[in-house]
């Protein structure tokens, strides 16, 4: 029992020492809103939103740009996971519902300006329901 | 061997001998030229704890944590419609020295990659190898027009349009919106 708890002690200061100084505490959310290319959305480089960006969002998905989430209320969040799926550079349901509209529970770490989304569970997908390719065309050539 | 001449080719354009070029404008809002040195740091592990070996090995986002303890989240390399996972992931828990661009709107300061070499002496490269990963991966010649457009060929891109369409309602929207 002794040496179980000193190896116990030991793995918990390996895990201490190991993990990252500055590791925020989560705060809950429920949060509904697009899916969106965090790149064209915060550059503006390009109309970003909706079906007319759509065909464009699924390149800087694949592409491995983060994706994102731009909640009802204009907040933005930058998506690291989703379910049990680490994978954010071109993960293949982050694909699937680019430019969707969709209410997720999951975790927010917010550092340095930004919100880092960590999503438990998409609780509904609307699919896509922004509409904006009779204004803007299929960007980014707008054809 | 061609094909193997042309990558190799290919791949001595990644690496930019002596100086490195001055971060290139793009025109951004509120662009800024930048190079610092920072340590590449695996985003979700910074902030969680889930710390997978190599940083993910280019499956998750990256970062760039600098000597003050600021985050640099990295958005873009020098590849059209690309990221930068695949230009920093070799470099996981080491210093480098970043030359890009931050561009600040909508309330966001963000970072485009162009340059990176290792801390202290490494050899400058060009963010863009990216698309010599992604000609590897389909077998073309990364200097071939169909890498040049990888995301038009894209197979993952690819099945996702003809699924959903190039608007993501339907093949029959699409349909409708380009024969008008």
């Amino acid at each position: 029992m002794k040496t179980a708890s000193g190896a116990f002690l030991a793995g918990a200061l390996v895990l201490a020492l190991s993990a990252p100084s500055t590791a925020a505490t989560p705060e809950r959310v429920s949060v509904t809103g697009e899916i969106i290319d965090s790149w064209c959305y915060l550059t503006e480089i390009m109309y970003p939103e909706g079906s007319a960006h759509h065909e464009c969002a699924l390149w800087c998905a694949a592409g491995g740009v983060p994706v994102g989430l731009r909640a009802d209320d204009g907040t933005v969040y930058i998506i690291l996971k989703i379910g049990d799926e680490a994978t954010s550079v071109a993960n293949p349901r982050l694909m699937k519902i680019q430019s969707h509209e969709v209410s997720v529970e999951g975790d927010v770490f917010m550092r340095d300006g930004f919100n880092y989304l960590v999503i438990d569970r998409v609780a509904n997908d609307a699919g896509i329901v922004n509409l904006t390719h009779d204004d803007y065309g299929i960007q980014p050539s707008g054809e | 061997m061609r094909r193997s001449l042309s990558g190799f080719a290919f791949a001595l354009t990644l690496v930019v001998p002596g100086l490195a070029l001055a971060a290139e404008s793009w025109g951004l809002i509120n662009e800024e030229t930048a190079r610092f040195e920072a340590k590449v740091v695996d985003v979700l592990c910074e902030l969680t704890g889930d710390c997978p070996d190599h940083c993910g090995a280019g499956t998750r986002q990256l970062g760039l944590l600098t000597d003050e303890g600021r985050l640099v989240l990295v958005l873009k390399n020098q590849v059209p419609f690309a990221g930068a996972a695949e230009e920093l992931f070799d470099f996981c828990g080491r210093r480098v020295v970043a030359d890009g661009l931050f561009s600040t709107n909508r309330g966001h300061k963000v970072f485009a990659l162009q340059f990176v070499r290792a801390v202290p002496d490494g050899e400058w490269r060009r963010a863009n190898r990216f698309l010599l990963g992604w000609a590897e991966r389909n077998g073309v010649d990364p200097k071939s027009k169909e890498a040049k457009q990888w995301f038009r060929n894209d197979p993952r891109v690819k099945a996702r349009i003809a699924a959903d369409g190039r608007l993501g309602l339907g093949l029959a929207a699409d349909q409708e919106y380009l024969n008008r």
